[in-house]
């Protein structure tokens, strides 16, 4: 029978350029390779995890009794507003982020993304985007908080101080990173699959990758133009937002949303993804129902764009528009019921193990069960009217972003850090990592359910002691340590695995795809040669399907790798100056910004003009 | 170390079981508590029995749903397990057309099955009410951080407390003066917001007497949390009527009766306070003088359950409190300190007091 040992004796590629390479601290700053940026993204995703966890415990602890006074008034609303924006565009994003930089070249065997100092410069984009967010509390001793949807006019400059500044800009950064990631990845997949890798042959993972950066591309545009316009009210004084001069606080509300949905979307499906790459391995089995798994994903991108009005019914849009948005988001409950089903139908009559990524995988299947059908609540507008903005609404995003999105990429980081270090994850910790987590997630979140019910509204800093809800605040207080534990747990896990873990080898879990045929970690250009594939699971098939196997080429290929460039981070750090300069347009200690706006535009053009003519 | 950890690792299960048993215990200890504000349990009006009607409905059809997921989970996790030793692979099957056209069409017909009485329960919360009835019209004004209710025909101006009759229908009318909030108070209807520059309609007909609490329910700015709202029902007669109560706020405010009185209404009239609030027969404000920061009308206030929109109970003391630092009991309030000392501030509780 073959194994991945074949592929050892190919031959090495030949570089056709010479590559100037560089070490250290150089090479992290001016890399373009997909791994090392994935690296990077994955990093600062969970540096930025634990920040937001952090928060979260926080404003839990002034909400486990009533009527207390530790985080009261603008200092709780700003914990609130930065955890969320912390973990949606922070931690959840970049992690995302990251497992698609990383892995989807390697899934389609390809040597690197499509654009690889666009890459680059997506990065360093969040990278200025997540530092001029949290300036804030450098700057004003203050968060933004006005929640992290920013409704209009609480954002406005009536109502609201300087921190609202650093939130549209540093998320207008953000948007810009997304927006460019997303163009970058949909060529990367549709056009650097490896020779017969159709689309049907492409894997889920990579597959729902594509379906978000598609989102990605489509719907920060809106969230971009309402940032904008919002700047644009602050800095200048027009008034889109202002009710009093004819401004509308909808427009807002609808520009955010049609992101905001697609949004939620692109949060889950790579967790989706990664569950439906996890399960067949562990099952031994192929995914029930592949197909289906990969329309269902690709059928909730596309509804994905006509349900945001769902998050409006309290806002007086009107019953027949209420109507349309109520039937539009209950047919995602199809699509999802389909995947789901199919991820109980892979395991049927399979053979079973339950390494920690495997227990993280099928976790993820009731926990976002119940997230799934507690949204299908909120897609009932005569019942939303009730459970709009308060903890029902709360626990049911959790149940949906913890126990589903956050639980898939835990599976995710033991699943294929292996690839990334060559070294695997401890087990034991891993197992207690898991059991705590999902006890704590449960004890925080499901309580917050019966909150809402008993008419707890969200976003509230202090509670009346007569109000009914004392003892579910004091029960989701406490699961909140049993979380942040099994976070540190996995954190000094991860962190110890790098040096003392045992060594992984290319294919430690007897997997399915092209990512596991190379070494770990892979070298510079991934593959020694560009394999050639024949089926769904090529390298399963290559394994253990005779007549299926990858062939070797005997010949060396010549390839041609990026070289690394600065003009990514220069047009970052251009982009960065013309923030900067409208922040302080006005003027800080009497010297007006503007300048920098136009600095800003002239390095821009510039450094564009650099990177198109620099030699790669 | 790792021989403790990994006998930990084979008692996780058990001790997650335990977790549960123990999560499950408090959370029927908090079902012992009372829940003043559970809109699906104890529904007091027309609007939100609809909310509850569904409630309940989506909460049977979602326990079927999750618990024969759960099962058919939990069924796969025993059943299929790797024996030890067993290398053999499992059946490679890549799935079956048939089971894929049923699990597709039985949520589609779910779905549609609910979502056609969504809609109904939907329109019916829509539809205008019959207008030939008697209807009660208030116009709600969402301000930083309190309720402005302006009852247009009876001529009465009041906040926070909203005062109606059992069986009678309740039209709002919500808008506010800043920045968007929400009209919630559960057990009487949904929410909706109160958005500026814009004017929607919430109504609902009470079918209980008593007093339902609620509060503003969208994020609003550093007192969000203390924006609290109270919903007074009527009965239709007895001496605790409704009509009772609209003539008793329609007569003007009471006199000063005692010393200190006499000396509150002096620091109501020179400190300051008549710049942002009325008392009808002391001190009107001119229409001109009212903005988005003017503060609630004060001709009754004697006769409120709370101040400072449900954030402390009303009495001498707390008014005192209230009155001599707002900020420190709502952050960000925008009632000025006016440096009043604690004579004066007890003397003005004592003044506000008697306005009954």
């Amino acid at each position: 029978m073959a194994s991945i040992a074949d592929f050892a004796a190919a031959q090495k590629p030949i570089y056709h350029q010479e590559r100037p390479s560089k070490t250290g601290l150089l090479d992290w700053l001016t890399t373009v390779d997909h791994k090392k940026i994935g690296i990077l993204y994955g990093g600062a995703g969970l540096f930025w995890l634990l920040i937001g966890g952090l928060e979260a415990l926080l404003f839990r602890i002034q909400l486990a009794r009533p009527d207390q006074h530790i985080f009261v008034g603008d200092t709780f609303n700003g914990l609130v507003t930065m955890h969320a924006t912390t973990m949606v565009f922070l931690a959840v994003m970049p992690m995302i982020a990251g497992f698609s930089n990383y892995f989807v070249p390697l899934m389609i065997g390809a040597r690197d993304v499509a654009f690889p100092r666009m890459n680059a410069f997506s990065w360093w984009t969040f990278f200025a985007g997540s530092l001029t967010i949290n300036a804030s509390l450098l700057f004003c001793g203050a968060f933004p908080a006005a929640g992290w949807t920013g409704y209009a006019p609480l954002t406005t400059r009536d109502f609201s101080g300087m921190p609202i500044d650093f939130w549209w800009a540093g998320l207008t950064l953000l948007a810009v990173s997304s927006m460019v990631a997303g163009v970058n990845f949909v060529v990367t997949i549709l056009n650097l699959r490896a020779p017969g890798m159709t689309l049907m042959r492409v894997p889920v993972l990579a597959w729902m990758m594509l379906v978000i950066q598609f989102l990605l591309a489509f719907s920060f545009p809106p969230v971009a133009v309402g940032l904008i316009l919002l700047a644009f009210d602050r800095t200048f004084g027009t008034v889109f937002y202002a009710t009093n001069m004819g401004g509308d606080p909808h427009l807002w509300q609808h520009l955010f949303w049609l992101f905001g949905h697609p949004e939620v979307y692109v949060l889950i499906l790579p967790s989706m993804g990664i569950v439906s790459e996890i399960l067949p391995v562990f099952t031994r089995r192929p995914l029930f129902g592949h197909h289906a798994v990969i329309f269902s994903g690709v059928f909730i991108g596309f509804v994905g764009f006509g349900v945001w009005g769902h998050h409006m019914f309290t806002a007086g849009m009107g019953p027949i528009a209420d109507a349309a948005f109520a039937s539009t988001t209950a047919i995602v409950a199809i699509p999802t019921g389909v995947k789901i089903f199919n991820w109980i139908g892979t395991m049927y009559n399979s053979k079973m193990t339950f390494p920690t990524a495997m227990l993280f995988a099928i976790s993820f299947i009731p926990m976002f069960t119940l997230g799934g059908l507690s949204g299908m609540m909120h897609a009932s507008p005569p019942l939303d009217l009730q459970q709009h903005d308060t903890y029902f609404v709360v626990a049911h995003f959790h149940y949906v972003l913890v126990g589903g999105a956050l639980q898939g990429l835990f599976a995710g980081f033991y699943f294929y850090l292996p690839k990334i270090t060559g070294k695997l994850m401890n087990e034991t910790l891993g197992k207690i990592h898991f059991w705590v987590f999902l006890i704590g997630f449960n004890v925080t979140f499901f309580p917050m359910h019966m909150l809402g019910n008993h008419g707890m509204p969200r976003r509230i800093y202090t509670y009346p002691a007569d109000a009914g809800w004392n003892t579910e605040n004091l029960i989701a207080t406490s699961g909140v340590f049993l979380m942040t534990f099994a976070t540190l747990v996995f954190v000094y896990n991860l962190l110890t695995s790098l040096k003392k873990g045992k060594d992984a080898g290319s294919d430690p879990w007897d997997a399915n795809t092209l990512e596991w045929m190379t070494t770990s970690p892979p070298p510079v250009h991934n593959f020694d040669f560009t394999p050639v594939v024949l089926s769904e699971r090529p390298l399963w098939d290559h394994k253990y399907t005779p007549g299926f196997e990858i062939p070797v080429p005997e010949k060396a290929e010549e390839i041609h790798m990026p070289s690394p460039s600065w003009k990514p981070m220069w047009v970052s750090g251009s982009a960065g100056l013309i923030i900067v300069g409208l922040l302080t347009f006005n003027g800080v200690f009497g010297i007006p910004g503007w300048p920098l706006c136009i600095a800003g535009a002239l390095g821009i053009i510039f450094s564009v003009y650099a990177w198109v003519t620099e030699p790669v | 170390m790792s021989n403790a950890l990994r006998s930990l690792q084979k008692r996780l299960p058990s001790l997650a079981l335990t977790t549960s048993l123990l999560l499950l215990a408090g959370l029927t200890a908090a079902c012992e508590e009372l829940h003043p504000r559970d809109a699906y349990q104890h529904p007091a009006a027309d609007a939100s029995e609809v909310s509850a009607w569904f409630y309940n409905l989506y909460l049977v059809l979602d326990s079927i749903i999750f618990f024969g997921v759960l099962a058919a989970f939990f069924i796969a996790i025993v059943k299929f397990r790797k024996k030890p030793g067993d290398n053999a692979l499992p059946e490679q099957s890549f799935g079956d057309s048939r089971l894929e056209i049923a699990w597709t069409i039985v949520p589609t017909l779910v779905v549609l099955g609910i979502t056609v009485p969504t809609l109904g329960g939907l329109f019916e919360l829509a539809k205008r009410p019959d207008m030939n009835q008697k209807i009660i019209d208030i116009d709600v004004t969402g301000k930083q951080w309190w309720w402005e209710l302006d009852y247009k025909k009876e001529g009465i101006n009041t906040g926070n407390e909203m005062h109606v009759e059992v069986g009678t229908q309740v039209m709002l009318h919500l808008t506010s003066a800043d920045v968007i909030h929400a009209w919630w108070v559960p057990r009487l209807s949904g929410k909706r917001d109160a958005t500026p520059g814009r004017n929607y309609p919430l109504n609902f007909k009470p079918k209980e007497v008593g007093s339902f609490d609620g509060q503003c329910a969208e994020l609003c700015g550093a007192s969000h949390a203390l924006m609290g709202i109270r919903i007074i029902v009527h009965p239709k007669d007895g001496p605790d009527s409704y009509e009772n109560w609209v003539t008793r706020m329609k007569q003007a405010a009471a006199k000063p009766t005692t010393p200190q009185q006499e000396a509150g209404q002096k620091v109501f009239m020179n400190k300051g306070c008549v710049a942002c609030h009325t008392i009808n027969g002391l001190s009107e404000l001119a229409p001109g003088a009212r903005s988005r920061t003017s503060g609630p009308n004060l001709t009754h206030v004697g006769s409120r359950d709370y101040i400072a929109a449900h954030t402390l109970k009303n009495s001498p003391d707390s008014i005192a409190t209230w009155v001599k630092n707002p900020q420190a009991v709502k952050p960000g309030a925008l009632m000025s300190n006016l440096g009043l000392t604690d004579q004066e501030a007890s003397d003005v509780a004592g003044f506000l007091t008697s306005l009954k």
